[in-house]
């Protein structure tokens, strides 16, 4: 797995181009792009799209679009604040830390698998997401040390399975 | 939630009538505010400017209830705000004389947030304006 961090400026709502075929995976060569979002106020927060299924060796991007609040995209991990790991066993975890407006952050995921993962100041609001690498396995992760509105928050692996993409429907 | 929103409210307006003859602390005033309080940006990663709110100074000892004082882009204060965590409501919490550094309060908003860094939590954040409903356009982007 491979990191990166950059600033980006506003793009007006950055195409995303997985977006453009939702119904299988992103190609392999694609960035995908997942956006960081929130309400004015603050009521509501969320990833979009909250699932999606990549190949190996594909680049997740996140930005952050919320323009009065912070975001991150953290790996379930050991790693990260001591929490139950709901990534592959193989794979590395990450942690964008803090991403403020228009700061972005990149992972390349190799292991196949489910990456769960959850956004450090909303977790406790529901902001989750998951991927979904090549195919998910066998082994479910339960629900640890997760709150409820978080487990609440991850797409089903099979609606990611057959959609390919799926879309939050917190911002409708 | 709507209950604990109430709730909320109702514990802030008692907090805030007492103090509608005064006008604002000259400590707090304008931005910057005089010691214990600090830059909220220095003390977590958030814009320093956040829309809708504005400029925002805290004594890191009352976290993380507050006061939080606000500042418009010219460094006049707005409004003093609450942040009061949902599951703090509860038969065993109670938030009792919190300050009103702002004094001459004009109205009250009261609205869920879903958290942020400082208040990684859902809480209620509970605004005292210093302004006019007209006025709090000075903060609005």
């Amino acid at each position: 797995m491979s990191l990166s961090r950059r600033h980006m400026l506003w793009t007006g709502g950055g195409i995303v181009a997985a977006l453009a075929f939702p119904c299988r995976a992103a190609l392999p060569a694609e960035v995908v792009d997942i956006e960081m979002r929130g309400v004015d106020g603050g009521a509501r927060v969320w990833f979009d799209p909250v699932g999606i299924r990549i190949h190996s060796g594909q680049t997740v991007r996140w930005t952050n679009h919320d323009v009065g609040n912070a975001h991150t995209a953290t790996a379930y991990h050991p790693a990260n604040f001591s929490r139950t790991r709901r990534i592959p066993a193989s794979a590395t975890s990450w942690d964008t830390e803090y991403l403020l407006p228009g700061e972005a952050f990149s992972v390349t995921l190799q292991a196949p698998g489910v990456y769960d993962y959850y956004c450090v100041p909303h977790e406790h609001a529901g902001m989750v997401g998951r991927i979904i690498v090549g195919q998910p396995g066998s082994a479910g992760y339960g629900e640890g040390d997760l709150p409820e509105v978080a487990l609440r928050g991850f797409p089903a692996v099979t609606d990611i399975m057959a959609n390919g993409v799926i879309r939050s429907a917190a911002g409708r | 939630m709507r209950n604990a929103l109430a709730l909320a409210a109702a514990l802030l307006f008692g907090g805030a009538t007492v103090a509608l003859a005064h006008g604002p602390d000259g400590s707090v005033a304008t931005s910057p505010p005089k010691a214990p309080y600090q830059q909220v940006s220095k003390l977590v990663k958030l814009p320093d400017f956040i829309p809708g709110l504005g400029q925002l100074f805290v004594d890191p000892a009352t976290l993380p209830a507050g006061p939080f004082v606000a500042y418009d882009r010219d460094g006049k204060l707005v409004s003093t705000i609450y942040m009061i965590p949902i599951a703090h409501l509860n038969p065993d919490k109670t938030f009792d004389n919190l300050a009103v550094p702002g004094k001459l309060v004009d109205h009250v908003d009261v609205y869920y947030n879903a958290g942020h860094p400082g208040v990684a939590v859902p809480h209620a954040h509970i605004v005292l304006w210093h302004v006019p409903v007209s006025g709090e356009a000075r903060v609005a982007k």
